[in-house]
């Protein structure tokens, strides 16, 4: 037969200071597990969610990212002759040629440090390449005029993008542009991008190049064949689908997580240590207490049990008090960061977030900080001598 | 005295295992606060160079990313023909690059040769390294930390796949390794007349430079120029923006995380579980041995020497914890295969004995604010009502 839980709650609030400094030690755990895997999942979410598996985009072999990527227009004249190129109603080819470059922006607060953003040229057959892209506010900008749209991501984290804002773009700035839309991307890295009119954004760079091609395959089957079509003699270029492409920009994210792993790693083993502390002197305070548990019948495993479920209890109190505190501490952090990738040279704005995923392995690490701890205490408990223990005062 | 140390020895070893588990909850917490803090300091260390270098960094004044003539050289060297306030003027040009069948990103600069050596005085410091720079069109000086990331020695042919057009393999050879703890651990300064030579047969454009640094006199120069320059260069088609260095480096660094401020935070969260967990100990200590200290007073010991006892047996408890907890780290890092680890940012972690005391000091601090209340406690205790709240 089991020992009721209710014994164990009450035995959790006897020893009240004991019991809240423990819980106070896991639950700050829980706080820097959260905080820092969110910061991994906000870029990986913003990546993933970027591109599609139907498109494949094109940039010079050789080049990491669409930033450093150059390709001329009689290389990009060539990608016409992919096979299974969708085409819109009109019979337009799906082929977006697009030239990234890149201006200074000053984030909003913090002192105004700016930040490289990217800026991409488009043609209006971009809007049918990348369908996700819509405009939630304003419109969209018309060719040929001075006009850009803004991601919403990048409306947020940086200043003065806000709608019917000027802003000096241009190979010195020299040109002012005006944000007449915001548009959404299904929360993807373009959302932190500024979009204007290739030909006009081409004119202020002073450059007519093209950083990449993006294609819309008619169907998702049809991609390997035209990615080795674009490999192969016949193009020389580099393809490959928009999904790895985005999926690669996001190796970055491994490290947060290696690193999460580590520091996290070494401080649920020093709470490991807090909880089988306060579980033992939990134990060697009541040790009549469980000889006459013991004496009454209950068995040594429902002890191990008892004891085990009391931390189990604690360390659950703790993982929700934990993911409170969370949600607390991520607008004092700031809920919007944005990070340097050193692969495009451009910054991607993201949101912290707390996935359910990051809240199953917080109580995971919670669970199994409240298990070990408790074992060792537990088995102690288990061993003690009846009599012995029925007989000291 | 000496019956007092007895007692208090005594006390710490009763119950070994409480003591063992309270160590090592304030000796991982110090880890972690070491790691970061290390993290911290050798940013810090490498702005405080930058600072002192006393050069100054030009961009093109839109972005970092639009191409500077190289022409821009001449006309600043002409602010100052007397090279007094301003020293010298070296431009770059960013190539950044892997080398083959490896993932990880270097970060190549193709620099004025000439200029380089007086520019950055911190590198090719030995006569024969100048020579062989002087002498070699290949040649390329390496990070140390890149050169023992990678297996780099001086007199190494390495090829390096540019990140830019025409991202055509180069070769190079290897002249010095930085070894000069002043110089950049990471960089990879190749000559700019080399590899213009190369890209040339491409077709890539030459003659144009991502940056120039300059080199100043002194302090009052470096101001005088910040501003000069770009005053200099108003309302050309070549706009500027002059930044010392600092400024320069911190950019990137900040834009990587936010590294020194995140870690900040993390480094003061863990202090404050190394308190809590240090705090629990003590006050179950405390109420285990509540009729101890009602003996104790009531044999006449005064309430100072009762809160002496329990802050000095807090005290060495977290003072052990925390000197465990300095002394790993800093032995990982110096002395075993971890010391070649890469880190975010700074790449390699030289933890300085400074922080190694700055933690041990931080967690006696602990010891103190965490026997707080249980030696109050024990101090103002009235013993009729301790030995009464006894069974």
């Amino acid at each position: 037969m089991a020992i009721p839980l209710y014994y164990n709650w009450r035995n959790l609030l006897a020893r009240r200071l004991s019991t809240i400094l423990t819980l106070v030690v896991v639950a700050v755990i829980i706080v820097v597990l959260c905080t820092l895997l969110s910061f991994a999942a906000g870029i990986r979410a913003s990546l993933v969610a970027t591109g599609s598996s139907i498109n494949v985009i094109v940039l010079k072999p050789g080049a990491t990212a669409e930033s450093t990527s150059i390709i001329q227009p009689e290389e990009s004249i060539r990608l016409a002759q992919t096979p299974d190129v969708a085409r819109d109603a009109a019979g337009n080819l799906l082929m977006s040629t697009e030239v990234c470059v890149q201006t200074d922006i000053p984030r909003k607060g913090q002192g105004g440090a700016s930040a490289n953003v990217a800026l991409r040229g488009v043609d209006d057959v971009a809007f049918a390449v990348h369908p996700e892209v819509h405009i939630t506010e304003g419109r969209n900008f018309r060719q040929g005029m001075l006009e850009v749209i803004v991601g919403k991501a990048a409306c947020a984290r940086f200043a003065g993008l806000n709608l019917g804002a000027e802003v000096s773009l241009g190979r010195h700035g020299q040109r002012q542009y005006q944000v007449v839309g915001i548009f959404e991307a299904k929360g993807g890295a373009l959302e932190s991008e500024i979009w204007a009119p290739r030909t006009m954004l081409c004119d202020s760079y002073q450059r007519r190049m093209a950083s990449s091609v993006c294609l819309r395959m008619s169907d998702a089957a049809s991609a390997p064949a035209a990615i080795e079509y674009i490999n192969g003699p016949t193009v020389q270029l580099d393809g490959k689908l928009e999904t790895k492409y985005y999926d690669d920009l996001a190796s970055k994210t491994r490290d947060i997580v290696v690193l999460t792993t580590v520091l996290v790693g070494i401080m649920a083993v020093g709470a490991v240590f807090a909880v089988a502390n306060t579980m033992y002197s939990s134990v060697d305070g009541r040790r009549r207490e469980i000889a006459m548990l013991r004496a009454i019948g209950f068995s040594r495993s429902a002890i191990v049990l008892a004891l085990v479920t009391e931390s189990l209890l604690l360390s659950s109190i703790a993982w929700a008090c934990g993911l409170g505190a969370c949600t607390l501490v991520m607008p004092l952090i700031g809920q919007r960061q944005d990070f340097l990738s050193d692969q495009t040279w451009t910054v991607l704005a993201y949101e912290l977030r707390l996935t359910p995923m990051i809240i199953v392995a917080a109580l995971a690490l919670a669970v199994i900080v409240g298990a070990t701890g408790a074992v060792a205490p537990a088995l102690r408990a288990a061993r003690l001598d009846v009599l012995e223990a029925l007989r000291k005062a | 005295m000496k019956l007092r140390l007895l007692y208090l020895a005594r006390n710490l070893t009763r119950n070994p295992l409480r003591s063992g588990l309270t160590c090592a909850a304030v000796a991982l917490p110090i880890i972690i606060f070491v790691l970061s803090a290390g993290v911290i300091d050798g940013i810090e260390h490498f702005l405080d160079n930058s600072s002192r270098q006393l050069r100054l960094a030009v961009t093109q004044k839109a972005s970092i990313s639009n191409p500077l003539p190289s022409g821009l050289r001449p006309k600043m060297e002409s602010l100052d023909p007397t090279r007094q306030g301003l020293r010298s003027v070296c431009g770059m040009r960013w190539l950044g690059g892997k080398i083959e069948n490896d993932q990880r990103v270097l970060s190549t600069v193709a620099v004025d040769a000439d200029t380089f050596p007086a520019t950055f005085p911190e590198h090719l410091q030995s006569a024969e390294e100048l020579a062989a720079w002087q002498r070699d069109r290949q040649a390329i000086v390496v990070g140390r930390n890149a050169a023992s990331q990678f297996g780099w020695k001086v007199g190494d042919r390495i090829t390096i796949r540019p990140s830019v057009p025409p991202y055509a393999p180069i070769e190079f050879h290897i002249v010095s390794t930085a070894p000069n703890p002043d110089a950049d651990p990471l960089t990879l300064l190749c000559r700019l007349d080399y590899v213009e030579e190369e890209v040339k047969k491409f077709g890539v454009p030459v003659d144009i430079v991502h940056f120039f640094f300059v080199k100043c006199g002194s302090k009052a120069d470096l101001e005088h120029y910040r501003a000069a320059i770009d005053k200099f260069f108003a309302n050309s088609p070549d706009e500027t923006l002059t930044q010392d260095e600092k400024a320069f480096m911190n950019q990137f660094i900040t834009q990587q995380f936010n590294l020194p401020r995140n870690l900040s935070i993390l480094a003061a969260v863990t202090v404050f579980v190394a308190v809590m967990a240090a705090m629990n100990t003590m006050s179950m200590s405390f109420r285990d041995r509540l009729s101890e200290f009602a003996t104790l007073k009531a044999m006449g010991f005064g309430g100072g020497v009762v809160f002496l006892m329990v802050q000095f047996e807090s005290l060495l408890l977290c003072g052990t914890g925390g000197l465990a907890g300095a002394l790993a780290p800093y032995v990982a890092f110096t002395y075993t295969p971890l010391a070649h680890i890469t880190v975010p940012v700074i790449q390699a972690l030289n933890i300085r004995p400074l922080v190694c005391f700055q933690a041990v000091g931080i967690s006696l601090l602990v010891g103190l604010v965490a026997a707080l209340w249980p030696s109050w406690a024990a101090a103002r205790m009235r013993v009729v009502d301790a030995f009464r709240a006894l069974e």
